[in-house]
């Protein structure tokens, strides 16, 4: 108690020398927490934007649909698959939504212009909660839950036709029975993915609407996309799920469909965790500096105390505790700050797109917004990592000054 | 001749004309370029059954054709019954198709050139390419003599410099007594086989002799082929004004 009193009053009687440490404590702690949350929101957010775009996080094929993605290839076969094997997963293995997609390639025409399209058959309710592709409309409106030959085209394809809203566009392919398939549909709406390849090529209408252009019946896919809890299980729950699924169905997880993606995030993480570590060894570094000065400041002082008798496991003690103290109320200061900062930062995040404008990294559309992600591993372990290199500061001059000679001490410029 | 202009004149009945032998030791340009203009027909009009078969599907399509110089054709389909009034329209380098279904005619863009032509193992291309043998490629004969008990010739056929042509080399069997083609293999840059045209069923029809049955095997897909039979040819006809129009083509 004693040596409690003593290191708090301590802290009191050279307010300026405490500020400097409790700034110091507050400022690494600060920062260390907020690097870490930025980094843990970049993570999250390029594997969102890898996989809410189209990609999701779960994808079930054909086991030979991709990478050629042939029209024939789809789940189950030319058999198909019955809705019940993908409509019933949502709800276990903490799958949100899955979304049914049928691809195909047609010949889109709006009379002396056309174009190819590549087109992708969605269920319009169903592929929201998956991916955000169908919300990139920049002009005309969604299409409708129902199958009504509505068609969204990319801007850039747009462009090609010459189409707009309200427009006719005719597709011609050849359906699977061989048969040149046509169909005529209006454009409901504008598509602007961010990635112009894309939006040059790529058109969306009702899957039923798909499904009749390339004469499938209804339970011929050749995609589902599925939306997890946490996208980072997505092997976990493709291996679980590929022990149920019938035959001619395959479940991978977004690290397999789009290895780059995986490959960056991975690169990305190392190099953050580099950043990371530099940013903490320089913090440690600081306070180490501070609390060195502040303790061999007051080495009179401690032959002082020294020399009345005080016993220097005591003034080891007093000195620990003080330094102890120090970096609790930095630590109190900085998360006070933190705690202003982190649901601004969260919410509204750092908008880089006055720096960056708007770019797509791996065919990811990347959002220029950083969000800082709370976690309490990333609060708590810079919080003690500083505690500990606080206390190891003081220790190395207070066991120095706690073993001196009091005279000797005595006999140093101080400011007493 | 070049294998789209050959599927061109075939498809429009244009073998005409009936060739000397040609003598030993006539130079293999002269007679490509002879069997080239043979095949220069000034109209036709026909009616083939065109039979697709791959891997997944099988069918077969009644077609009428129509056919003015090499600059203009146009091809309908009559049977079957879901695709009837289907018609591909070819003037110059130009392609259209009419989709009775939605009503509209739709032209081919230049990208879509080397898709399949109707499902078939033909290119659109193959209908539009205006290139012929003699000036995209060189000639030479690499064989004269007796093949299978027939006396034949047998051209190599290379792209010129820049020839604006799909094929890096084309190997072609003609029948050196009366000029008719037997097969020919059409080979990538590489020098891989990418697909064989035979010529059977010679007989006469519209007053020439011609091959009646024409059959297309892609070489990397085995047991897929396209096949056209002619069931009906007449040459030289008087087509009426305004057939290879947009507004013939919808009928």
């Amino acid at each position: 108690m004693l040596v409690l009193r003593l290191g708090w009053r301590n802290l009191w009687r050279y307010p300026r020398r405490s500020v400097i440490n409790v700034s110091a404590v507050a400022t690494a702690f600060v920062f260390l927490v907020l690097l870490l949350g930025f980094a843990e929101g970049l993570t999250d957010q390029m594997l969102e934007n890898g996989t809410s775009l189209l990609l999701g996080h779960v994808q079930l094929h054909h086991p030979a649909y991709l990478p050629d993605r042939g029209l024939f290839d789809t789940l189950g076969g030319d058999q198909g698959v019955s809705p019940a094997v993908w409509r019933d997963l949502p709800g276990r293995d903490g799958i949100q939504a899955a979304s049914p997609r049928v691809y195909g390639f047609a010949l889109l025409s709006t009379g002396e212009h056309s174009a190819g399209g590549q087109l992708i058959g969605v269920d319009p309710l169903l592929e929201k909660e998956v991916s955000r592709f169908l919300d990139g409309i920049s002009s005309g409106r969604a299409l409708s839950a129902q199958p009504e030959g509505r068609i969204l085209v990319g801007e850039g394809l747009a462009r090609d036709l010459q189409a707009g809203i309200g427009d006719e566009v005719a597709a011609v392919t050849q359906a699977s029975d061989g048969s040149l398939g046509s169909a005529l549909y209006r454009v409901a709406g504008i598509l602007r993915t961010g990635l112009p390849h894309v939006d040059r090529s790529l058109a969306i209408l009702h899957v039923a609407d798909l499904q009749e252009l390339l004469a499938f019946p209804a339970d011929r896919l050749h995609e589902v996309a599925l939306r997890i809890g946490d996208p980072m299980l997505a092997d976990a729950v493709a291996r679980e799920l590929n022990r149920s699924l019938p035959s001619e169905v395959e479940a991978r997880g977004w690290g397999d469909l789009a290895p780059q993606l995986r490959d960056y995030l991975a690169l990305f993480d190392s190099f953050y965790g580099f950043v990371i570590g530099f940013v903490a060894l320089f913090a440690a570094l600081g306070l180490l500096n501070t609390m060195m000065m502040a303790v061999f400041e007051r080495t009179r002082e401690i032959g002082m105390v020294s020399s009345l008798g005080m016993s220097p496991d005591r003034i080891l003690l007093a000195i620990l505790m003080e330094s102890l103290l120090l970096a609790l109320l930095g630590l109190v200061v900085g998360g006070l700050i933190i705690a202003v900062l982190a649901r601004p930062l969260s919410v509204q995040g750092l908008d880089l797109s006055r720096w960056m404008g708007e770019l797509s990294m791996l065919d990811t559309r990347m959002d220029p917004v950083i969000h800082f992600r709370w976690l309490w591993g990333n609060l708590w372990k810079p919080a003690l990592g500083l505690l500990l290199a606080g206390l190891l500061a003081a220790a190395i001059p207070a066991l120095r000054a706690a073993r001196m000679d009091p005279v000797k001490a005595l006999g140093t410029p101080g400011e007493f | 001749m070049h294998y789209s202009k050959l599927i061109l004149l075939f498809i429009f009945g244009i073998f005409q004309g009936s060739p000397d032998s040609a003598a030993p030791g006539v130079d293999a340009k002269e007679i490509m370029d002879r069997v080239d203009r043979l095949l220069r027909g000034d109209s036709s009009h026909g009616t083939v059954e065109m039979t697709v078969v791959n891997r997944r599907w099988s069918r077969s399509l009644a077609l009428e054709i129509w056919s003015e110089g090499t600059e203009k054709a146009l091809i309908r389909i009559l049977r079957p019954k879901k695709e009837e009034g289907t018609a591909t329209l070819k003037v110059g380098s130009n392609m259209w198709n009419y989709l009775p279904k939605i009503d509209r005619t739709i032209r081919v863009p230049t990208s879509m050139m080397m898709g399949s032509w109707m499902g078939s193992h033909f290119t659109n291309d193959d209908l539009v390419k205006e290139s012929r043998l003699i000036t995209d490629y060189d000639i030479s004969i690499s064989f004269q003599g007796e093949r299978d008990g027939l006396p034949v010739y047998e051209f190599l056929l290379l792209p010129k410099p820049e020839a604006p042509v799909v094929w890096g080399k084309i190997t072609f069997r003609v029948r050196s007594d009366n000029l008719m083609p037997i097969w020919s293999r059409y080979f990538d840059e590489s020098g891989e086989l990418k697909r064989t045209l035979t010529f059977h069923d010679f007989q006469e029809m519209g007053g020439r002799l011609i091959p009646a049955r024409m059959r297309l095997e892609p070489a990397d897909e085995e047991g897929e082929y396209t096949e056209m039979i002619y069931e009906k040819l007449e040459f030289d006809l008087a087509i009426p004004r305004g057939t290879f129009s947009l507004s013939s083509l919808r009928r």
